[in-house]
């Protein structure tokens, strides 16, 4: 069975580094499921029906090409979303379409967060701003986020930021076939006993 | 004299946010201070959307802003936060656009339990923007409000009395906060 990954990406500048990132996160989410046989991946960029969305946000009325993009999200098995920051938070654009997505359209929808933002200063906003409205919505939001700042597309940094969606994108994978995570390494495992200690230190037994 | 600009966020006409704005308006004109006016709603679309500053309706709002001492903003809540249509707004603005200024956010929503989106969502927004004061909001139930017709404005008597008193505290901190900054200094 595939799984069907929608994206949602609210990038207004051409080329956009958000729509960059939303991709990266879909190859890295798709290669962590086992490759393109095991999921599919549809684009939304809102730039494209932001006229529809303006008309639905008046006028309660979705034309029938957002009511397309409206489908694909509510029927994804998991759902992909990278914004903009801007003034601390996710963009009036990105908002837009989240206040017209139907109520418990994302209700229990495994949800993988990225941002991009001019400057690393403002990495929190993905937990303090695009978290609870997520929490709000009642999705599963997966516990790696990834906020990538201009400086992090940068010759030297770029290995970092594509460590970070890797890991991003497996732990979505996880979250998504219910996979354990990968066992973490107890420094502690194969520690010398304290008695062993001491007796190098007393010279006793 | 305090400038005050009141913005509105809210997509819907007749809207209860625009009606609490103008009944905010009216409390103000009544001590006796201007106000100017911009809703969101009014401007144009395509030129919000792209960020196209260069267009003259924006220009002219984006000067409004400027202009400004201090600011009310009002928004419906969605989703738990602020309007995505006020937020294409204040996406507009630079960096600094609040420096010097006083801000007094109100919102309207249909439960109380969302009353803290107000100082979870909309004050790192509005901090953001480097303002000198940002007053505490106030949350208005739509149910206590009425958006058009006879008796347009806030219809429950505790809530009325609630907005204006934030707004008459707004009004004293604006305009003291405004004459201190324009004091002679000891030495002069
Ligand atoms: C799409 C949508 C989402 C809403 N979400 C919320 C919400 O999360 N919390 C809330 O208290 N009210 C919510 N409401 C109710 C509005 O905030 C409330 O009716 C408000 O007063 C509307 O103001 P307006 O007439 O200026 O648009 C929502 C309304 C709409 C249309």
């Amino acid at each position: 069975m595939t799984t069907r990954i929608a994206v949602i990406t609210a990038g207004i500048t051409e080329p956009s580094s958000t729509r960059l990132l939303a991709d990266r996160l879909a190859e890295a989410t798709v290669r962590a499921l086992g490759g393109p046989s095991a999921a599919s991946v549809d684009v939304i960029d809102v730039r494209d029906i932001a006229h529809d969305v303006t008309n639905h946000v008046l006028t309660g009325f979705a034309s029938p090409e957002l009511q397309e993009r409206l489908d694909l999200v509510a029927e994804a098995d998991a759902l992909i979303v990278s914004s903009p920051i801007y003034t601390a938070s996710y963009s009036g654009l990105f908002k837009m379409l989240i206040d017209v997505l139907p109520k418990d359209s994302l209700r229990d929808k495994p949800v993988l967060l990225g941002a991009t933002g001019g400057t690393a200063r403002h990495s929190l906003a993905i937990d303090h701003a695009l978290r609870p409205l997520f929490a709000y919505l009642g999705a599963l939001v997966s516990p790696v986020a990834v906020f990538a700042a201009s400086e992090d597309w940068g010759s030297t940094e770029a290995g970092r930021l594509g460590e970070r969606i890797e890991r991003a994108g497996g732990a979505f994978a996880r979250l998504l076939t219910g996979a354990p995570a990968p066992k973490q390494v107890d420094p502690f495992e194969n520690v010398t006993p304290f008695e062993a200690l001491l007796a190098d230190v007393t010279g006793a037994a | 004299m305090t400038s005050f600009l009141l913005l509105s966020g809210s997509p819907s006409r007749p809207s209860r946010t625009a009606a609490l704005l103008d009944d905010a308006a009216q409390h103000l004109d009544l001590g006796g201070h201007t106000a100017t006016r911009i809703d969101v709603l009014d401007l144009p679309a395509a030129a919000l959307l792209r960020a196209d500053t260069t267009h003259p309706a924006i220009q002219n709002a984006l000067a409004a802003v400027d202009l400004a001492d201090a600011l009310v903003i009002g928004t419906p809540v969605y989703k738990a936060s602020f309007s995505g249509v006020l937020k294409t707004f204040l996406d507009l603005l630079p960096q600094k656009a609040l420096a010097g200024k006083a801000v007094l956010p109100l919102a309207t929503g249909g439960t109380i339990a969302h009353l803290l989106s107000i100082d979870y969502a909309l004050r790192p927004v509005l901090q953001s923007l480097s303002p000198r004061h940002v007053a505490p909001g106030r949350f208005v139930l739509d149910t206590h409000l009425v958006k058009e017709g006879p008796g347009r404005g806030i219809s429950d008597p505790t809530a009325r009395r609630a907005v204006h008193q934030a707004v008459e505290q707004f009004v004293a901190e604006s305009s003291t906060t405004q004459s201190s900054l324009t004091e002679p200094a000891l030495s002069a």
